[in-house]
């Protein structure tokens, strides 16, 4: 037995407005755990992202003695290029530690000017291919006892907070955007079983006159799957906007150290949307199915 | 499912020692044994809690027996499967002592629902409606809605959605319990006309004179157990 369109269609639109203040509160409050949703989404991305940017600025410096002859720096930079850990390796000779000195000091100069350029080690500048801070720092650990190495300096401790640090705060953005997403299928749920409810006698009659389940259900998952949709949309214009508004006071903008570091491109944006439409219609339908089939028990 | 039509007398509802027993202790029915041929008219009588709903509940499969079998039209009604039970359902039209009327829907409305609700076509929809109005004696009140009505006529409006699928049982529970005597007869006037057409009629009743005037079948229940099947029975 087909079940009409014209008839879901009717009774879909009807109870949609019939219940008008309880299909609006429930929107927007679906809305809401939406919007929530997709920007814990874009705000743990843009995290991941920065995350990666910072890791890859993960270096190691290598001192050698001020007084370390021709040969002793030839042989660490050799053993340097052959590690298999070490992606790049940038030597800065005298001129090079001198003009680098000059420029991080530049607003003392009498500092500056009490340093003879022959008395900064020279360095080399290390890139390892792994960014986790244990294989950088056993790299570092091989290096230090060569001849010649005055002492290996490494982001270690900086690499290891900010990779710390970083991830436990991704885990609790991710966590809290599960649960929200938790949130609104149970707030979707309850509405619809409130409306459900309000419609008990109908549904009693349906089973009454021999209508099969999905008759009675049909118009139900629809209702569902429109207000899920409708929710989602409205939370995906406070997205837009939240992204807009994020983009315009935060990303690039030198005052802001951290926050600045948090982006995520258009596509990342369009993800959120489609994700929290797809829980939206998917939420709204099933959860409404569920709700009905209390009823439907023969 | 089809519910096949053969001419003559033939049995379409058949208990054989069912029992129904409630939360494992309660026995609403107890070993009812009965048989209803097509075209009868049957009063189940007896007092309060004695199982007069329970059977008509499980005639249309609202409940399931814990003991027993009940055919219907022939067919062993705990062995179909949960998506045929609709169109048993198809076949059976229920009348109860609160009509159960949509309250926000015209009469015609709630008439045409019981059509709709079972994928029948608007061109039927619109012919069988005001045809059975008619039949039920509500011709002129298509338009209102149920709480403009009188009880009486709120009970024809249930009546006329029961039967405009044009069932082979209508199973009625207490259907004159809310109506005055006068406009109770009017309604067994109307039962009685239904069963007429051919329409087995099952009707669960508190009301003697009712029992007493029509003198058709009567199985008296008490306390679960069938204590009495008469034929021009009365109430007592």
């Amino acid at each position: 037995m087909a079940v009409r369109l014209d008839y879901v269609l009717k009774e879909t639109g009807s109870n949609l407005v019939r219940n008008l203040t309880l299909t609006l509160a429930s929107l927007l409050t679906v809305a809401i755990a939406l919007a929530f949703v997709a920007v814990s989404f874009l705000i743990g991305t843009g995290i991941n992202q920065s995350f990666l940017g910072l890791r890859s600025d993960v270096q190691m410096f290598v001192y050698m003695n001020p007084g370390a002859t021709a040969d002793q720096i030839d042989s660490v930079n050799k053993s340097l290029e052959s590690n298999p850990q070490v992606e790049s390796v940038k030597f800065l000779d005298k001129e090079k530690t001198y003009a680098e000195f000059k420029r991080l000091f530049a607003d003392q100069p009498d500092f500056v000017e009490s340093i003879n350029p022959e008395e900064l080690p020279q360095s080399f500048r290390v890139k390892p291919t792994s960014t986790d801070a244990d294989v950088v720092s056993a790299v570092g650990t091989e290096f230090e006892n060569m001849t010649g190495v005055y002492r290996v300096e490494y982001a270690e401790e900086y690499a290891r907070q900010v990779q710390k640090s970083l991830s436990t705060l991704n885990s609790w953005v991710r966590l809290f955007g599960v649960a929200l997403i938790f949130v609104s299928v149970l707030l979707i749920f309850n509405t619809i079983r409130t409306a459900v409810f309000a419609r008990r006698r109908e549904i009693e009659v349906m089973r009454l006159v021999g209508a099969s389940n999905w008759f009675i259900r049909l118009p139900f998952m629809t209702e569902g799957m429109v207000q899920g949709l409708l929710g989602a949309l409205a939370a995906a214009g406070l997205t837009w906007g939240f992204d807009a508004l994020w983009k315009r006071n935060f990303v690039n903008q030198v005052s802001f150290e951290l926050l600045n570091q948090i982006k995520w491109t258009g596509g990342d944006l369009w993800k959120a949307i489609i994700m929290i439409l797809v829980v939206g219609a998917v939420t709204g339908a099933v959860g409404s199915g569920i709700a009905v089939g209390r009823y439907l028990r023969v | 499912m089809k519910f096949v039509e053969h001419t003559g007398q033939e049995t379409v509802i058949k208990l054989e020692n069912v029992s129904k027993i409630y939360k494992g202790e309660h026995m609403a029915l107890r070993d009812a044994t009965v048989e209803i041929e097509k075209g009868e008219f049957v009063f189940l009588v007896g007092p309060s809690g004695s199982g007069k709903s329970t059977f008509l509940r499980l005639l249309n499969r609202e409940e399931t027996a814990e003991k027993g079998k009940i055919y219907v039209a022939g067919k062993d009604i705990a062995a179909l499967p949960g998506y045929k039970v609709p169109y048993l359902r198809r076949n059976i039209g229920s009348v109860f002592q609160d009509f159960k009327l949509l309250p926000n829907k015209t009469v015609a409305e709630n008439v045409a629902f019981a059509l709709e609700a079972i994928g029948r076509p608007k061109s039927v929809i619109r012919e069988a409606v005001p045809q059975i109005l008619e039949l039920v004696g509500l011709g002129r009140k298509e338009g209102s809605m149920p709480n403009e009505l009188s009880g009486g006529e709120q009970q024809r409006v249930s009546i006329a959605r029961a039967f405009v699928n044009r069932p082979l049982i209508l199973l009625a529970d207490e259907p004159t319990g809310n109506l005055d005597p006068a406009t109770s007869v009017g309604i067994m006037k109307l039962l009685d006309r239904i069963n007429r057409t051919g329409t087995t009629v099952v009707m669960a009743t508190h009301d003697r004179g009712i029992v007493d005037t029509m003198r058709r079948r009567v199985i008296e229940l008490d306390r679960g157990s069938v204590v009495r099947d008469q034929a021009r029975g009365v109430y007592e």
